[in-house]
C-alpha cells in the first residue's frame, strides 16, 4: 500500500509542522532541503508530505488524493466542506476580529453597514449569526485600508497581535473567533487506513499538549 | 451574446466509449443482485415538485436543488435524490400493495454544488428500498444486500455501520435546543474534536455529556461496544447499542472480517433516519460510495406511517475506480471492416452478419470507396479490411 499522503500548509504552518514531526520521531531532512520538489518522503518512507497553499490543502483532502492535511482555522472556516477535522495542533494561534476606525459606532445608527474583507464566507456567517444584512466586499490585499479611505465602515480579517490595526487607527470591536493549526483526515482515507491515521494522530496529539 | 453550444454545463460529463461500457458493466452487476434478491424496479419522474424535498427532515438544501417554473407557476426540481419520490410514490400508487414492497432504481439525481469544486452535479445512482416492514430481517436483508453490491463491484471496501438513536438519545438528555443540537451533530459528523468539546463545555456535566464526547472516536471493530456500554446510561441509547451489537453478530458469518466497522459517529445529515444508518467506501475514491440506513418516520410524512430502509450507491465514483484499474479491457474496436463493390452492399452486409455470428466483430464500411476505407481503418487501427464482390 502507498504510504499516507500529507498535504501541508505553505510558509509558517509549514515549518511548525516539520518541527513537530521532527519532535515525534520522523526524519524530515529531505523536506527540509526540498528544492523545488513538491512531494517529499519522511522518515523512512513512514509517510509522504505534499506542500501547497492552505486552500488547496483542503481541496486535495477532500478528493482524497491526500490522505491528510494541516491547515489553519481560518481556511477551514472560509472554504471548508466535507472531511474530518481530527486534532487541534495548538499552533499558528490568531484571532478573527471585526474591527472599526477607533471610537466608531459600528452598531449605531440604521443604515446598512459594509463589511471589506479577504473572507466573505466567515463574515457572512458571523452577521447571520447576529440576523444582520451587512454588505460585504471582498478585498484581496490590505484590508485594513478600506475603511480607512472609506470603502466600509469596518473590516473582518485575521489579527495576531493587532500592531497593524493599531498603526492605522483600528481597533478591534468584536473578537470573531479562534484560530490554529488543524489535523484534518479525508473521510474516506480514516476508515479504510484507520489504524496508521490514529497512530499518527496519537503521537502528534501527545507532542502537541 | 456568447453561445454556449459546444460545451456541457459544469458538473456534468459526456460518457464515451469505455466510460460508458464500464457504467454498463458496472450498473449490470449491481442490477444482477438487486433483481436475484427479489427487488423490482421502478423509475420515477426526471422532474418533480419542489415540496417533495423540501419537508424538513430532507437533509437536502434549497440552493443544492435546480428549479424550474411549470406553466401554472409550481415550482419543479431535477430529482435532487430517489428516496423522496419512492416514499412518494409508494404512499399513493402502492397503498394498498402487499408489504413489504421490494423496489430498486438506477437513475440520474442532480445538486447544484458550488461552482469548481469538482463535484459532480448530475450522479447516476442505483439503489433499494425495502418498504412496509421493520425489525431485525428486514435490517440483516437490506445491510447483507448491500454488502453483495459493493462486493459484486470491488474487492478492498468497508461497510461502516451506525445507529441514528444512539446520538439522538443521548441528546434528549441534554438541556438544548434544535440548532444547538445540529451544531453538536456537525462536529461529531465531521470528527471536530475541539470544536465538539467547545460545545460541550459550555453544558452542564453529566454522563450523556460525556457519552457524546466519545462518539466520534468510537468507531472500529467489535471493542467499540465494549467501550460504549460502558459510557452510555441512557436507556434508549443502550437499546439501540445492543440492537446494533445483535446486527454486527448476525453479519460476522457473512465472512467480512475487518470489512465491518462500527461508527457511532455516523450522524449522518439526512436526518430522516432513524435506525441503523451505513455507509461503504472502496479504496481509491475520496468519498463514500455507498449510503444508506432505516428511515421509518418518513413515510407518515406522506401520510402512509412504515417502516423503510434503504441504500444508494454512487456508480459514477465506481465506474471511475473501474478504468482506473482497468484490467478490464472495454475494446470497441472491430477485428474487421467489410468494404462492398458497388452493387454488393447486401453481399457485404450479409458477410458482416455471418462473421458476427461466428464471434468476430465485423463492421459493414459506410465510407463510399475502398481508399477511404483503408485510410479510415489505419486511423482507427482496425487490422483488417476485406472487400466483397
Amino acid at each position: 500500500m502507498n504510504p499516507l499522503r500529507i498535504a501541508l500548509t505553505k510558509g509558517r504552518l509549514e515549518k511548525t509542522t516539520i518541527e513537530l514531526f521532527e519532535k515525534i520521531g520522523y526524519n524530515c531532512d529531505e523536506v527540509k532541503n526540498k528544492g523545488r520538489r513538491l512531494i517529499l518522503p519522511v522518515g523512512n518512507n513512514d509517510f509522504e508530505v505534499v506542500l501547497a497553499k492552505a486552500a488547496d490543502v483542503i481541496t486535495y483532502v477532500e478528493h482524497g488524493v491526500c490522505d491528510l492535511g494541516v491547515v489553519g482555522k481560518d481556511t477551514i472556516l472560509e472554504n471548508g466542506t466535507s472531511f474530518y477535522e481530527l486534532l487541534d495542533l495548538g499552533f499558528g494561534k490568531c484571532k478573527f476580529a471585526l474591527a472599526t476606525k477607533k471610537g466608531y459606532d459600528f452598531y449605531g445608527g440604521y443604515n446598512t453597514k459594509t463589511i471589506a474583507t479577504k473572507y466573505p464566507n466567515v463574515t457572512r456567517a458571523f452577521f447571520d449569526d447576529k440576523n444582520m444584512d451587512v454588505r460585504i466586499i471582498k478585498i484581496e490585499g490590505s484590508v485594513e485600508l478600506a475603511p480607512l479611505v472609506g470603502l466600509s465602515d469596518g473590516i473582518v480579517d485575521i489579527v495576531e497581535t493587532g500592531s497593524t490595526l493599531k498603526a492605522n487607527g483600528l481597533e478591534v470591536i468584536e473578537w470573531v473567533t479562534d484560530i490554529s493549526a488543524r489535523l484534518i483526515a479525508n473521510t474516506a482515507s480514516l476508515k479504510l487506513r484507520k489504524n496508521e491515521i490514529e497512530a499518527l494522530q496519537n503521537k502528534l496529539e501527545a507532542a502537541t499538549k | 451574446m456568447k453561445k454556449y453550444l459546444r460545451i456541457t454545463p459544469e458538473g456534468t460529463k459526456d460518457f464515451l466509449f469505455a466510460e460508458a461500457s464500464a457504467m454498463d458493466d458496472i450498473c449490470g452487476k449491481i442490477e444482477k443482485v438487486f433483481v436475484s434478491r427479489g427487488f423490482q424496479k421502478v423509475i420515477t419522474p426526471g422532474i418533480e415538485f419542489y415540496d417533495v424535498f423540501s419537508i424538513p427532515c430532507s437533509g437536502i438544501s434549497q440552493e443544492s436543488m435546480f428549479k424550474m417554473v411549470d406553466n401554472k407557476g409550481r415550482l419543479l426540481v431535477a430529482r435532487p435524490d430517489s428516496t423522496l419520490p419512492i416514499a412518494r410514490m409508494v404512499s399513493s400508487r402502492l397503498k394498498n400493495s402487499a408489504l413489504p414492497v421490494r423496489l430498486y432504481y438506477k437513475q440520474a439525481v442532480y445538486r447544484n454544488n458550488p461552482t469548481l469544486t469538482g463535484r459532480r452535479n448530475e450522479l447516476m445512482q442505483m439503489g433499494v428500498e425495502l418498504l412496509g416492514v421493520k425489525g431485525l430481517r428486514a435490517d440483516l436483508e437490506i445491510l447483507s444486500t448491500a454488502v453483495k453490491a459493493i462486493s459484486s463491484v470491488a474487492n478492498d471496501f468497508r461497510i461502516e455501520l451506525g445507529h441514528a438513536e444512539v446520538f439522538d438519545a443521548l441528546s434528549k438528555e441534554l438541556d438544548i435546543d434544535d440548532d444547538y443540537k445540529e451544531k453538536i451533530r456537525v462536529s461529531i459528523e465531521g470528527k471536530n474534536y475541539s470544536a465538539l468539546n467547545n460545545l460541550l463545555d459550555r453544558l452542564e456535566p453529566c454522563k450523556a455529556v460525556s457519552a457524546i464526547r466519545s462518539l466520534p472516536s468510537l468507531f472500529g471493530g467489535e471493542e467499540v461496544f465494549t467501550k460504549a456500554f460502558e459510557i452510555c446510561e441512557d436507556t434508549n441509547a443502550v437499546e439501540a447499542l445492543d440492537y446494533l451489537h445483535k446486527i454486527y453478530d448476525s453479519l460476522i458469518p457473512l465472512g467480512l472480517g475487518d470489512k465491518l466497522i462500527i461508527d457511532l459517529g455516523l450522524v449522518q445529515r439526512n436526518d430522516y433516519y432513524t435506525g441503523i444508518v451505513f455507509t461503504g467506501y472502496i479504496n481509491g475514491i475520496g468519498d463514500a460510495v455507498l449510503s444508506g440506513g432505516r428511515y421509518d418516520d418518513l413515510l407518515s410524512v406522506f401520510d402512509a406511517p412504515m417502516g423503510a430502509a434503504g441504500f444508494a450507491i454512487d456508480t459514477d465514483a465506481v465506474t471511475i475506480k473501474q478504468l482506473a484499474d482497468s484490467d478490464v479491457s472495454y475494446s470497441d474496436k472491430p477485428d474487421v471492416l467489410i468494404f462492398a463493390q458497388d452493387g454488393y452492399e447486401i453481399e457485404g452486409i450479409n458477410l458482416v452478419s455471418q462473421l458476427i455470428e461466428g464471434g468476430t466483430k465485423a463492421e459493414f464500411s459506410t465510407l463510399p470507396t475502398l481508399e477511404a476505407t483503408k485510410e479510415f481503418a489505419s486511423k482507427r487501427g482496425i487490422a483488417e479490411v476485406k472487400v466483397v464482390g
